[in-house]
């Protein structure tokens, strides 16, 4: 029996049952209990079974990692250091941040599982599930949660993995957070519905180890812009020109009523006679209706009404302008939502 | 439903009346006056005012003038005589361009043979309308008389005139000038089936103020 072996019969005999504090429930429950038996054969077999079950079921990483480490503990202990070390990588790559509990599992378990850990470049994304995204101004954002230190590629890219922006290239220690700030890489808004963010990480000789992708769907939320102010009817202007009929009007007005001053002794049955009264104040009139007809003439400007239409016209320009200011207050306050999916690797691994 | 009706119509004179500015005007004017009859020619210089107080449609329109006229062809040295005019007159508008009007005209003038007092009932009608622009409204006048009171020895057969001029109405300040031509011509019975005609007619400047 070996140390590790020992470890656990000591820590079982004490009755210690730490792996029930772990997880001794679920899917994994008969697995652990033969591990705790020290029947690894039988763990390993039966663990491997419910995995097998759950990955077909496609249930999340965070549900299998349990199965996983006790899996590869009873592999390590069945002597099968390879088949440890595969089950190992695999949760490593289901769940970089994932550590096995030294209360649980002997050193032996935690070395190897250490050292796995140390040698498997992948990473972990998270991104929140929607993010309204001011375009250049606020920014969407990302975490990357790494197993070792690596060297990472960070990018977005179409559907079909052309590139369409890299966000960061370079070493990443324990996590990382990227910001994109919703435009592509000429500065405009994204032409397409849908795009990626994907992790690539680089094994120490330069090799891309392993991908990590995440789909965004990218919807671009336009606020409707104001209608411009109808155009100023001919009927809303004043006539800045004269027309003939105001200087008709004056010069027959003018004519009529000198006629009249001079009808009026045969009007009214006095005797007529020269009239130097009549004939000046008939001539006045006659007179004024002429200087009317020459004020009013036809195609004169008229200034007042001049005067009015150019407020008119002021006015409308002025509310043109408000909506061309308010239209581009309007377009700057465009957002672009962005719904993240399920994360996913290129290549994936079976245990 | 006839209290029904006067009091839908004192209601509605009533909304009327309230919706309605008095709006005065006065015009003092000088002229010159020419009297001709079968007793001689005269003519001379007057001075007055007239002028109006309107209120909606209804207008009380009211006239003095005063001055000497004289003999035609007579020297400076002879003394004139007296001439006094006036007349009141309550008018409405039915039409916006038309005022009918009636009142007391009277009229009086000293001559040789003593002092002629001459006192008209008149019905008038005017018709005046803008022709320059809103600044000059031409007007003509008729009127008749329905009733004469005269202390001359003829009787009173009857009484006509008329008048027409322009006034032009300042676009920026209630002023007004005024030039007016008219004509009263009067025609007398006498007892022995002779006919004696007087004529006044003049010219007439005014300048005033005018509230309209």
């Amino acid at each position: 029996m070996s140390r590790g072996l020992l470890v656990v019969a000591l820590l079982q005999a004490a009755g210690f049952r730490p792996a029930a504090a772990q997880a001794t429930s679920g899917s994994f429950a008969q697995g652990i209990r033969a591990y705790q038996n020290l029947d690894f054969g039988r763990a390993a077999a039966t663990l491997r079974r419910d995995l097998a079950k759950l990955t077909a079921a496609g249930a999340p990483a965070s549900e299998r990692v349990e199965g996983l480490v006790y899996l590869g503990a009873a592999d390590l202990f069945r002597g099968r250091r390879d088949s440890a070390v595969a089950v190992f990588k695999r949760l490593v790559q289901l769940d970089p941040r994932y550590a096995p509990d030294h209360l649980v599992f002997p050193p032996e378990v935690t070395s190897v599982f250490d050292s796995v850990r140390a040698l498997t470049k992948t990473v972990a994304i998270v991104v929140p599930p929607d993010t309204q995204v001011a375009p250049g101004a606020g920014n969407f954002s990302a975490l990357v949660l790494a197993s070792s230190f690596q060297t990472v590629d960070v990018t977005l890219r179409y559907e079909d993995g052309a590139p369409f922006r890299s966000l960061y290239a370079g070493p990443i220690g324990d996590s990382l957070h990227v910001l994109w700030d919703g435009l592509d890489a000429a500065g405009q808004l994204p032409p397409v519905s849908r795009i990626v963010l994907r992790v690539a990480s680089r094994a120490p000789t330069g090799e891309i180890s392993t991908i990590l992708q995440v789909p965004l769907d990218l919807r671009i939320q336009r606020p409707d812009t104001a209608d411009w102010p109808a155009p100023l009817p001919g009927s809303a202007l004043l006539p800045e020109r004269a027309g003939g009929r105001s200087a008709v009007r004056a010069l027959l007005g003018g004519i009529a009523l000198s006629g009249a001053v001079v009808a009026i002794p045969s009007v009214v049955g006095g005797s007529g006679g020269p009239s130097g009264s009549r004939v000046a104040v008939a001539g006045t009139i006659g007179f004024a209706g002429v200087l009317g007809y020459l004020l009013h003439r036809p195609g004169r400007p008229l200034p007042a009404n001049i005067r009015v239409n150019q407020t008119r016209r002021e006015a409308w320009q002025q509310q043109v302008a408000d909506v061309t200011a308010e239209n581009v207050r309007r377009r700057a306050a465009v957002r672009l939502a962005v719904h993240a999916g399920t994360p996913s690797s290129i290549q994936p691994r079976a245990p | 439903m006839r209290r029904a009706l006067l009091l839908a119509g004192l209601s509605l004179a009533a909304g009327t009346l309230t919706a309605q500015t008095l709006a005065p005007a006065g015009v003092l004017t000088v002229g010159s006056t020419r009297v001709r009859s079968q007793s001689g020619q005269f003519s001379g210089a007057v001075v007055g005012g007239d002028g109006t107080l309107s209120f909606g449609r209804l207008e009380l329109a009211f006239r003095y003038v005063q001055g000497k006229v004289d003999s035609v062809g007579a020297t400076a040295a002879s003394a004139g005589h007296d001439l006094v005019e006036g007349s009141v007159l309550l008018g409405a508008r039915p039409l916006s361009w038309l005022t009918i009007a009636t009142g007391p005209h009277a009229r009086s003038y000293t001559l040789t043979s003593g002092t002629q007092r001459w006192v008209f009932w008149e019905l008038r009608a005017r018709a005046s309308g803008a022709f320059i622009g809103s600044a000059a409204r031409g007007y003509v006048e008729l009127w008749r008389a329905l009733s004469a009171d005269v202390n001359v020895p003829e009787s009173f057969d009857h009484a006509q005139g008329g008048e027409a001029g322009m006034i032009i109405r300042f676009a920026r300040a209630p002023l007004q000038a005024r030039v007016a031509y008219r004509m009263d011509h009067t025609v007398l019975k006498s007892a022995l089936g002779g006919t004696r005609l007087e004529t006044v007619d003049g010219l007439m400047v005014g300048f005033g103020l005018d509230w309209h």
